[in-house]
């Protein structure tokens, strides 16, 4: 029983390091996907072209690859970060791109009569996305949205590759050095609870939305 | 009021208005008929500006159309457009808070007078989603008028409603005509036209065939293509 406790212990050493990657992933990659999305159903030519490259690039290359290349393949272009940083970023920037087409088609998908009355009463673009057309977009895209954030708690795994104590690394080691397979039965169960929280808090928020 | 001139309006080849003029003065109620595709919802559409036309100019008292001026023109479509994640409330309330920058409580106040006027004060806290279409059509015309625009462009108003509920909305149109409100009115609704109207005009194939007094139009029109559609649209 004592050493559950502990091997448990060591792990959640590991999961917090997870879910600081996973914090951090999801507070930045949310509003920069809102705007590239905006940026995307925009009149703006090169706007549009360069957004249609950054998602195609991203959501094009293998995740591990890119985080590769932003921990070892940046140093030689000059550019140095933490594994941390540089988790980060990879993740802010591959998640966004594929939230960025999530949310492009949800305001593609909100009726152009709803521009039409917003644009008869006086607002003007930006009145109409923020309080018509948005609000709208977002209770369509909360389900993909909600894949989206339970895949990125199995992407975190994908740190140990670039030397980081993550939960898996952490459960990993502990295999490793006891020859048993409790850690990774714990850890599986960390995910599992991580997820199911992510479960219910997008099952609460579908309820908000659903009044109309 | 309206001065329209020479309106020339072209979806990629096809012309859908081809030189229309048009004058509204205030307190005028115009009713537009015609057949499915003669242009008489463009015409609506590019007079506040949601289809830009391609030649002609638009005057709004005396002011080239603008997006500073269009909003003077209210609008109610075929299919309501309520914001379905807004109550009905909500909806009146928008666009003075959003646009004029009204005081929510004084927008509210004017809000729920507005949805008296048509009737619904009951239904203030609805969703769109849990009216039916005659009283999200009445929601449509409380936020139209909220606005306090000097035109409203009615756009097939009844068009999409089981006829059991075409009656409410005229009524409400009606008491909008009765208090002088300047309306331009596309409907297929003959009988309404002839009675609520100052004048009727006939489009067909993007062009105004005739025009004149409900009498006139009703009773004896010059033109045999009038005569055709009128005689069409009684049979049913």
């Amino acid at each position: 029983m004592e050493y559950i406790i502990n091997t448990t212990l060591y792990i959640l050493k590991g999961t917090v390091v997870s879910l600081k990657i996973y914090a951090v992933t999801a507070i930045f990659s949310v509003p920069l996907a809102i705007f590239f999305a905006l940026g995307k159903v925009s009149k703006h030519k090169t706007l549009k072209i360069v957004l249609e490259a950054y998602t195609w690039i991203f959501r094009g290359t293998p995740l591990l690859l890119q985080l590769f290349f932003a921990y070892y393949g940046l140093p030689i272009l000059g550019i140095t970060m933490t594994p941390f940083m540089a988790a980060a970023l990879t993740f802010i920037v591959n998640y966004a791109a594929y939230l960025t087409e999530i949310f492009r088609a949800g305001i593609e998908s909100i009726d152009k009569g709803q521009y039409e009355a917003a644009h008869s009463l006086g607002m003007n673009y930006v009145q109409t996305m923020r309080r018509v057309v948005i609000p709208q977009a977002i209770r369509r895209v909360l389900p993909p949205t909600c894949n989206e954030a339970i895949t990125l708690v199995k992407d975190t795994a994908l740190v140990a590759a670039i030397g980081m104590a993550d939960l898996l690394r952490s459960a990993k080691e502990v295999l490793t050095r006891d020859f048993t397979i409790i850690p990774f039965v714990i850890a599986a169960l960390f995910y599992l609870a991580m997820s199911w929280v992510i479960v219910i808090v997008f099952k609460k928020i579908e309820q908000k939305y659903t009044v109309y | 009021m309206i001065d329209a001139i020479d309106i020339v309006k072209k979806f990629d080849d096809f012309t859908v208005l081809d030189g229309v003029s048009l004058n509204v003065k205030k307190g005028e109620i115009i009713s537009v008929i015609g057949p499915s595709g003669s242009g008489k919802s463009t015409l609506l559409r590019c007079l506040n500006k949601i289809e830009e036309i391609d030649e002609g100019v638009i005057r709004i008292d005396g002011d080239q159309l603008s997006k500073h001026n269009c909003s003077k023109l209210g609008m109610v479509f075929q299919n309501f457009n309520l914001f379905p994640h807004m109550s009905a409330i909500e909806n009146v309330m928008e666009a003075p808070v959003i646009v004029k920058k009204m005081g929510k409580k004084e927008a509210r106040e004017l809000a729920l007078r507005m949805l008296s006027d048509v009737g619904l004060q009951d239904k203030a806290d609805a969703y769109p989603g849990q009216l039916s279409g005659g009283q999200k059509q009445r929601v449509a015309i409380a936020r139209a008028l909220a606005m306090k625009p000097e035109i409203i462009l009615f756009d097939e108003p009844t068009s999409a409603l089981d006829p059991e509920l075409v009656g409410e909305v005229l009524g409400v149109i009606k008491k909008l005509a009765a208090e002088h409100m300047t309306m331009v009115i596309v409907t297929h609704e003959m009988a309404f036209a002839r009675e609520i109207s100052d004048r009727v005009i006939f489009m067909d194939k993007g062009k105004i065939v005739e025009e004149g007094t409900p009498k006139d139009m009703f009773e004896n029109p010059d033109h045999p293509r009038v005569q055709a559609f009128l005689k069409r649209m009684m049979q049913d």
